[in-house]
């Protein structure tokens, strides 16, 4: 069943220039997607369409069977958590506490269940140390652990992450995706938004978005085979896929890169 | 600068700190209104005196109210003065002829420059600025060789002087009294404090939660924002603006320099921040829980209850005499 469904989506800010160009999009329950694009290649914009912080020029959103429109823009808002880029301009608390209460004060969880959520996500996220501190004191990384900590204990349906650990050392980026993968299981639908093919390639189905289409949309494994989508997607290809694609252009077959590294290891 | 947000607030341990900030804001409310009802120098002494007695308790320095009262020093140092000069009732306790001739007139201008230009060389500016008028005034009525430009009377009565320790006494109180407040209390407590005493405040449709959260989002973003100006200000100087020295025109340019950034930062920021305060589900005006709830304990009571006490005495006596 599709919790998401986006049909020919348009969308541009004042300007003219099109955000956003008829973009479909099908997103199934508990799947892990992502969002994959150059900068600037409308995946924020698309992310807040979807949670109905900006309005679409032309086109449809259903979310769980229900059409996005201003009477019910606030019944989807409730089922979808998201993460945004900007670490800074998200922090609503005024402390790290406070922050991560700010959205379970707005779906009315009872006083204790406030405080269970956030020792127990705090420590998700490796910040219950920091509990009391104002975000002015605190890292852009640690603001953005903050962020995810509010979202995760909303216990939204659907979680969008934007670009939500550009900031996280590679550890914190490591237990965050291990996270991610935990409430996949729980049920939870996942669509993360990234430019990091790293990053990508653990989700289930990638979509490519370039310059406000997209351009291409699968399981992620055919989304890897396919070279000349990922090549003309401006996008920064994992080593292991440039080096494929180069030993394909050299036409070099696996049997015989096996010959060569069996013989470099020999004359060693 | 920081500090004047979020700076104000002493940790401790007294029974200032156990308190409900609700209560606090009543109880101060209620000493407040008694301060203004008394009408005479024995009993504010006497008020003053409580007020001693709770910062002892409440264990605050009283170097710490010192500071609180620094920024209203030039406004204490008017109202004395206005007192002084212009009740003209009681008995008279001084008076003298003030009289600018023409040889005292460039010494008292000289004495002026004196001061303006080696005020800065001192830690006590203020104790510096009233020697130096008190030195003048000396002279005016001491020292008068010469043809007279001007001559005028200074008489100093008792009511005036009354008058003007009383209302000096009263504004030290009061300022007191709120910088207890702001001393034992953290901002956030204060706001959900002053929320919940405004909240009646609905029935004429002013909405105390909204106002409670602007003023928690200011809370938030002022140190960032001054963070901002702090970086933007250096990224100027950094190319060459000096935010020091300059004449008016250039200070007036290197303020708009920091304050259109500054506008456009802000803009965004909170554009940004609505959005996230949308997507996590707020409506303005919608009923949410909350973390923080406050609690009422026997302290509270005990202490409204001799607030109370505090400002029936005063009326009975007000009314009495
Ligand atoms: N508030 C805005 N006003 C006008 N134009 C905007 C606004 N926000 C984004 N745009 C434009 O819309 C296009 C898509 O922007 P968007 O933020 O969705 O990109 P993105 O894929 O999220 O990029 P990034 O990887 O940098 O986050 C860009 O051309 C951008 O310049
Ligand atoms: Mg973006």
């Amino acid at each position: 069943m599709n919790i998401i469904e986006i049909k020919d989506l348009s969308f541009s800010y004042q300007d003219e220039i099109q955000a956003l160009s008829n973009v479909n999009l099908s997103v199934k329950k508990g799947e892990w997607i992502s969002i994959l694009g150059h900068n600037g290649s409308g995946k924020s914009t698309l992310s807040k369409l979807i949670i109905g912080l900006l309005k679409a020029d032309s086109g449809k959103i259903l979310v769980d069977g229900v059409i996005l429109n201003e009477e019910s823009v606030h019944d989807i808002r409730r089922k979808i958590g998201i993460v945004f880029q900007n670490p800074d301009n998200q922090f609503v608390g005024v402390t790290v506490e406070d922050d991560i209460a700010f959205g379970m004060e707005n779906l009315c969880f009872q006083q204790s269940e406030i405080i269970e959520k956030i020792k127990e996500y705090s420590k998700k996220v490796d910040m219950s140390d920091y509990l009391k501190k104002e975000p002015h004191a605190l890292s852009g990384g640690q603001k953005q652990r903050v962020a995810i900590a509010g979202i995760l204990a909303m216990k939204t349906d659907i979680i969008i992450f934007d670009e939500a650990t550009s900031m996280l050392d590679p550890k914190g980026r490591a237990s965050i995706m291990e996270y991610i993968k935990e409430i996949k299981k729980a049920g939870v639908t996942v669509i993360t938004i990234t430019h990091d093919m790293k990053e990508a390639v653990l989700s289930d189905r990638i979509v490519i978005l370039k310059e406000g289409r997209v351009i291409a949309c699968g399981e992620t494994n055919d989304i890897l085979n396919d070279k000349e989508t990922l090549n003309s997607s401006n996008l920064e290809l994992l080593l292991p896929l440039k080096l494929q694609y180069l030993l394909d252009e050299a036409n070099i077959s696996n049997d015989k890169v096996k010959d060569i590294l069996w013989q470099l290891s020999l004359n060693k | 600068m920081k500090n004047i947000i979020i700076g104000q607030f002493i940790p401790g341990t007294s029974f200032l700190y156990k308190m409900d900030p609700r209560s606090k804001i009543i109880a101060l409310m209620l000493l407040m209104v008694s301060t203004f009802i008394l009408s005479s120098v024995s009993h504010i002494l006497i008020m003053l005196g409580v007020v001693l007695v709770i910062l002892k308790i409440g264990g605050i320095p009283v170097t710490r109210i010192a500071r609180g009262l620094k920024p209203i020093m030039i406004l204490l140092l008017f109202t004395f003065t206005f007192q002084i000069i212009f009740i003209k009732t009681g008995n008279l306790v001084f008076d003298t002829d003030l009289t600018l001739t023409y040889i005292t007139l460039p010494i008292i201008l000289l004495i002026v420059i004196f001061w303006y230009f080696t005020k800065r060389y001192t830690r006590f500016k203020f104790l510096y600025l009233l020697i130096t008028v008190f030195g003048i005034l000396t002279l005016l009525s001491l020292y008068n060789p010469g043809s007279i430009i001007s001559s005028s009377h200074l008489e100093i009565y008792q009511d005036g002087l009354e008058g003007a320790f009383f209302i000096m006494i009263r504004l030290i109180i009061i300022v007191t009294l709120s910088t207890i407040l702001t001393l034992t209390t953290k901002p956030t407590d204060l706001n959900l404090g002053l929320e919940k005493i405004l909240k009646p405040l609905g029935i004429i449709r002013i909405n105390a939660e909204e106002i409670a959260m602007i003023i928690s989002i200011a809370l938030r973003y002022i140190p960032t924002l001054l963070d901002e100006a702090n970086k933007i200000m250096l990224a100027q100087a950094s190319r060459g603006v000096d935010f020091s020295e300059g004449k008016f025109k250039d200070k007036i340019m290197q303020i708009i320099s920091l304050l259109v950034p500054m506008f456009i930062i802000s803009f965004k920021r909170s554009d940004d921040l609505a959005n996230a305060m949308e997507a996590r589900s707020f409506v303005p005006g919608k009923r949410r829980t909350r973390l923080h709830t406050l609690s009422w304990h026997n302290i509270d009571t005990s202490v409204i209850v001799f607030c109370v006490l505090v400002l029936a005495s005063v009326i009975t006596v007000r009314i009495m005499l």
